[in-house]
């Protein structure tokens, strides 16, 4: 039984819109963002688009203006972790949909090369995240050995989480191995020159895993009115905080401050 | 009692350096990184001043925010890019590390405590914890107030700012960025 043109149109287009939120969701942006950009790009082939959003699935039904031919489905979304320039990318992507007119071929090209580009270089991400944590040790008034302890601290404790995820443990277990990891290299020289102020750098050491989207976006979705999915994202946010926490608790037990 | 501009300008300097190291680990292209750097540079040296000037922390943070989340609107204008891509890893370097950090021990000490230590111990940590969770919600809210008031349909459709950009006042702006 073969399906009608538009019956496949329909098809097609609701199977690219449903990737393109799975991809929106996994990589760190706002369920009035996902909205938004389906819609742009649904309207533009003349089709409304209906969407129910959640973190872990994404369902979407999608019908022409005269009703005649509908599509609906249910896509899983995995959890990823946070990508801006798959982001940033969608979204000038529905605008070339809008102004140049783009086929269902050519948003999916720009789909895959999305997905194709690299992370930046391991080094270079470890060593400027660990810079971002010399930055909080100096912030919070620590001395230039602080700095550098909670340089190499952050350094350390990235390179333990990305390993993690490497070994595909589950996410929180992740933060909680490299919270610890941080905190034990950066307490291990508080316990050993005891009176040179070096307790802002045990503090600030672990503050590279701060899960700065999850509970921003939180709050731009609570006041946008899609309160189930604030919930969802705070709930997630407050987990990892819970896990840095736990982290450090750990290692203050272990050197008894 | 004045503001002490040594210790803000390299504070404003650590600030950038936070917001760079975020703005890498969420992988955001890089024709923002600059922003970001410059973004994170001004919420830090805002909040400084107004701390300087003996405004309450709570408020200094939110006016810190909110000036990260109307430039943010500004430069996702001018590099084509969601404004969460900007705003938030300019806002992290505000986060209150140290007031949580106290507010972990004072809860660990409150377990094992009794008598009057326990007393000055369930003060300092109550001031704590009242501190570090009443700013990250104003930073969070700082952030995202802009967009809401500023906000249409979409970005590009927005009258407002395009016209307030395009005319006077995006020129200024810059100069005053840039001279911080």
């Amino acid at each position: 039984m073969s399906d009608s043109p538009q019956e496949q149109e329909i098809k097609a287009l609701g199977l690219i819109l449903l990737r393109t939120g799975s991809m929106l969701m996994s990589n760190g942006a706002s369920t009035a963002r996902i909205r938004m950009t389906i819609d742009r790009i649904a309207n533009n082939f003349g089709y409304d688009a209906d969407l129910f959003i959640t973190h872990r699935a994404l369902t979407l039904s999608l019908s022409d203006k005269d009703n005649d031919h509908t599509f609906s489905s249910l896509k899983r979304t995995d959890p990823q972790g946070v990508n801006f320039k798959i982001v940033s990318g969608i979204s000038r992507m529905s605008w070339s949909v809008k102004e140049h007119g783009w086929s269902f071929e050519q948003i999916e090209k720009e789909l895959d090369r999305l997905t194709s580009i690299p992370h930046y270089p391991r080094l270079v991400l470890l060593s400027l995240v660990a810079l971002a944590g010399a930055s909080f040790c100096g912030l919070a008034g620590g001395n230039p050995l602080a700095m550098c302890i909670c340089f190499a601290a952050s350094f350390i404790g990235l390179f333990v989480r990305q390993e993690a995820h490497k070994r595909q443990f589950n996410i929180y277990l992740c933060v909680f191995f490299a919270a610890f990891t941080a905190a034990m290299f950066a307490g291990s020289f508080c316990k050993l020159y005891p009176n040179s102020n070096l307790e802002t750098a045990f503090a600030t050491s672990v503050l590279f895993l701060i899960p700065g989207v999850p509970l921003i976006n939180s709050f731009t979705d609570l006041f946008d009115g899609n309160i189930l999915n604030g919930m969802l994202r705070i709930v997630h946010g407050l987990i990892i905080a819970f896990m840095i926490a736990l982290g450090l608790v750990c290692s203050i037990a272990i050197y008894k401050f | 009692m004045g503001v002490d501009w040594i210790v803000i300008v390299e504070k404003s300097i650590f600030g950038a350096g936070a917001a760079l190291g975020f703005g890498i680990l969420f992988n955001v292209p890089n024709r923002t990184l600059i922003y970001i750097a410059l973004l994170g540079l001004t919420g830090v040296c805002l909040k400084n001043i107004a701390i300087g000037l003996n405004i309450n922390i709570i408020l200094a943070c939110f006016i810190g925010a909110s000036a990260v989340g109307l430039l943010s609107m500004v430069a996702s204008k001018s590099k084509h890019s969601p404004p969460l891509v900007f705003s938030i890893p300019g806002v992290i370097p505000m986060v209150p590390g140290i007031f949580t950090y106290k507010l972990m021990l004072g809860m660990i000490k409150l377990t094992g405590e009794t008598g009057n230590n326990f007393d000055t111990s369930l003060d300092d940590t109550v001031s704590n914890g009242l501190k570090a969770i009443f700013i990250l919600m104003a930073l969070a809210v700082g952030v995202s107030m802009p967009n809401l008031i500023f906000r249409k349909e979409s970005f590009h459709e927005m009258t407002i700012l395009s016209r307030m950009e395009r005319r006077v006042k995006l020129p200024r702006k810059v100069k005053r960025r840039k001279r911080i």
